[in-house]
């Protein structure tokens, strides 16, 4: 109509063309602004649609949702263990999980905008995969988000199967015996050092000493996910702490793998409060797990257990026994490679190597040396290998290690391609090992009287134990309770109760001299002046050596310190320093014997000297049953007593 | 007054005993300065002896004791590469940050594993340059036989070390 208008009136004709154009272009605008609005209200009928149709299928309360959004239940309700509000999109999500898989739904519809922070459909890209599968959600009606972080990370991990890893403990330190637990990504890369590393792990600001202690208890650390390199953590677990590796693979398929990195890439700079004892490295990553295969059932196993403490062996347990471990391999620590590559050398041989790092010798000597090339080899491999283990130590300072490492391997690159031998793989890995918990039944004569006992320990691991799947000669025993009832007296009391008793037995050899030393603190029945026992505090700790003979087995030489506390004593308590020494020794593979001798000479306090010789024998009847032999005879204030007990233990 | 003291002395005794078990254990920061030349403070923990947790912050005796099950490391979330800007570049590749970092983070395993003409980290290597399999044994040999003309003194970095080994497998 107006173009014929126009027309007819030639006149007025370039004005009008100006009224015309003016008018198609607000049509245009007009038509622009409608389709926006429409736009806006298709997102809105989109949005109301996605949340209708998940009311409907109740994806709220799908086992998916709840693993990864870290979901427990928490009194009638439920609660994320995570603890950052990043991780949320509902100002309630820690606790609603309808309100945060709505929230979530909404946040897939927002304009991306050119900052730094990441599109909702590309930070939560295992809810969005989800979320996208189970509502048939249309991508053409989202907007369209092109997700580069996300893409460069996962090319550059290329995930295509995924290996549980626990690295076990380090022989001097039985508090590492808990191990750590991770999880290695494998790309199509053939060398397994070029995989990468997902862990969990405390953020700790540099703190140390009791305060550490106080806040990894009650969960002031913040933990993190994190993702390595793996030669980094191999290096550090192999060469740094000097902890064998034990690696377990999982039968994910490529999809599962690839939902697992999603998950975790959601976790990234997300914190939980890290508690030590349950919400730690190892039952986080079990979330992990779920997340690649939902229905698998881990973090359940450890919920609503009378257990306030989560054990990474257990949770290689637990991952085991779903079934999803098709291989095991083993990757031994540097300590470990350097007695295995002396024992198969000549005792001279071996000491040619000690000489060098001595610097007695020089790398160079022994090329001249009237030796066949492969002992030649030999004894420069170790040289090198004793090198680095020695800088790891900060045995010894950078210049000169740099100077004798490099001379080291320049002889050594003149003799030829050393044998491929591989370390022999221990029988039992540590999953295979008896279980931490312990349950004791005993019965037997103390001067005077017999009696029963029943004792019971949560964790971990005892001298007497067992060995297999764990390190030997670590000890490490907690909350260890023990009651007993003599029938002369009619009366059952605590026999005693050992909060925390660690004896680490490291043996000393010549390529090693660590310091053996044990620590016990608890409540016990002490023999005293009037022949009687009566129940004490103590705190016990002492170093000494160790050393291994063939035949002798384990012999140790200690110096311990002792305070025992208690109204019966006079002054209220004793404090007193003596030796003790013990051989540790295996007669058989399930017979175990220690011999113990002890004196204490209390003279501070309620002045005293006690002497004990204890033998204690263990036979293994399996993995989670053994039967103890305890004999004793000690003196205290010139009091004697002996005891002789028999008990059986059982695992669980 | 006497039992607090003995108390005391029993407690620092308690924490001595731990500590010194520990001590060897300890990964105290001993960052020697490298004596290069020029290099010297850029490159340093490029070369041979380079501890990835150098005076990482959880190094008292205590937290060893009670480390059980955290493990916190350096906080480094997401590191799948972790750069290599302190050091210099070598020359000979135009851009393999994967292979600058792994020669970095494993300098010394690689050093030994050339040494001895054989290893994991050398096979890892291998597989970062792109060496076909079939050709690693021959290549292996060639690294093993010019030990010296790669490692060429002890204050060797990740530049030299890799523009070396090109030189080497090129000869």
């Amino acid at each position: 109509m107006l173009g014929m208008y126009f027309l007819f009136i030639p006149t007025v004709y370039r004005t009008a063309r100006s009224v015309y154009l003016f008018f198609v272009l607000m049509m245009i605008v007009h038509g622009c602004i409608q389709g926006i609005d429409a736009f806006a209200e298709d997102k809105n009928d989109y949005l109301t649609a996605l949340v209708q149709s998940a009311r409907e299928k109740r994806l709220e309360d799908k086992r998916t949702w709840k693993i990864l959004l870290h979901y427990e239940k928490a009194g009638s309700g439920v609660e994320s263990l995570v603890d950052d509000q990043k991780f949320f999109l509902a100002p309630d999500g820690k606790k609603n999980p309808q309100a945060e898989l709505e929230a979530t739904l909404a946040s897939f519809f927002q304009q991306e905008n050119n900052s730094e922070t990441e599109h909702p459909q590309c930070r939560f890209i295992a809810r969005y995969t989800w979320l996208k599968e189970q509502l048939s959600i249309d991508e053409a009606r989202l907007p369209r988000v092109a997700c580069t972080k996300w893409k460069e990370a996962l090319a550059s991990m290329n995930p295509k199967s995924a290996v549980l890893v626990f690295p076990a403990a380090y022989g001097n330190g039985p508090s590492s015996m808990f191990g750590h637990t991770l999880v290695r990504i494998d790309s199509n890369k053939r060398s397994e050092l070029l995989s990468h590393a997902v862990s969990y792990a405390a953020y700790t600001e540099g703190n140390g000493g009791l305060a550490y202690a106080f806040k990894g208890l009650f969960g002031y650390f913040k933990g993190y996910f994190s993702i390595l390199p793996y030669y980094e953590k191999v290096t550090e677990y192999n060469n740094i702490d000097h902890r064998d590796i034990w690696e377990y693979e999982l039968n994910f398929s490529q999809d599962e793998v690839l939902r697992m990195v999603m998950h975790v890439w959601e976790l990234k700079d997300i914190y939980s409060d890290y508690y030590f004892f349950d919400e730690n490295c190892s039952y986080d990553l079990l979330y992990l797990l779920e997340a690649a295969r939902p229905s698998l059932k881990l973090t359940d196993k450890f919920r609503g257990k009378l257990k306030f403490w989560v054990i990474p062996t257990d949770t290689v347990r637990v991952v085991k026994e779903s079934g999803i471990i098709t291989k095991v391999n083993y990757r031994p620590s540097q300590a470990t490679r350097i007695l295995f590559l002396a024992s198969k050398m000549e005792s001279a041989h071996q000491d040619v190597a000690v000489d060098i790092i001595k610097q007695k010798t020089t790398s160079q000597t022994v090329l001249t040396m009237e030796l066949a090339p492969e002992d030649k080899q030999q004894i420069l491999d170790l040289a090198a290998e004793l090198l680095q283990y020695r800088f790891s130590r900060k045995e010894i300072g950078k210049e000169d290690y740099q100077k004798q490492f490099l001379a080291a391997l320049n002889a050594r690159s003149t003799l030829g391609a050393s044998s491929a031998d591989a370390v022999p793989v221990p029988s039992t890995s540590p999953d295979q090992g008896h279980l931490p918990d312990k349950l004791s039944v005993g019965a037997g004569y103390r001067t005077g009287s017999s009696f029963t006992e029943i004792s019971w320990r949560p964790a971990y691991h005892d001298l007497m134990d067992p060995d297999g799947g764990y390190v030997e000669g670590a000890q490490i025993n907690f909350f260890d309770l023990c009651g007993r009832y003599y029938f002369n007296e009619e009366k059952a009391r605590l026999q005693s109760f050992r909060l925390i008793d660690i004896f680490s037995l490291a043996t000393r050899n010549k390529f090693f001299q660590p310091v053996s030393w044990k620590v016990n603190v608890g409540l016990e029945q002490e023999l005293l002046a009037d022949g009687k026992e009566h129940p004490i505090g103590r705190l016990n700790a002492g170093g000494g050596v160790a050393y291994t003979n063939r035949i002798l087995g384990t012999s140790y030489l200690m110096l311990d310190a002792d305070l025992i506390a208690g109204n019966v004593l006079r002054d209220d308590f004793s404090f007193g320093i003596g030796p003790s020494a013990g051989i540790l020794k295996k007669l058989t593979p399930s017979w175990k014997l220690n011999l113990v001798v002890q004196s204490i000479f209390y003279n501070l306090g309620d002045e005293h000297e006690t002497y004990k010789a204890t033998l204690a024998q263990s036979i293994t009847l399996n993995t989670n049953n053994t039967i103890d032999v305890i004999l004793s005879r000690e003196k205290t204030f010139h009091q004697y007593q002996s005891e002789a007990k028999v008990s059986w233990n059982h695992f669980f | 007054m006497k039992k607090v003291l003995v108390i005391a002395v029993m407690s620092v005794l308690f924490v001595f005993v731990v500590s010194s078990a520990f001590a060897a254990h300890k990964k105290t920061s001993s960052t020697s300065v490298a004596s290069t030349s020029g290099r010297a403070h850029k490159n340093t923990g490029c070369g041979l002896g380079t501890m990835l947790w150098e005076g990482r912050a959880n190094d008292s005796s205590l937290f060893q004791a009670f480390q059980m099950t955290t493990n916190a490391t350096s906080f480094n979330t997401f590191a799948i590469t972790t750069g290599t800007s302190e050091c210099d570049q070598p020359s000979a590749f135009v851009k393999n940050d994967r292979l600058n970092e792994f020669v970095v983070a494993n300098m010394d395993n690689l050093a030994k594993d050339i040494a001895m003409g054989r290893g994991e980290t050398l096979e890892a290597f291998a597989e970062l340059l792109q060496i076909p399999v079939e050709k690693r044994a021959e290549f292996y040999q060639k690294l093993q036989a010019n030990f010296a003309k790669i490692f060429t003194s002890e204050n060797v970095v990740m530049a030299d070390v890799v523009d070396n080994v090109v030189a080497v497998s090129k000869s």
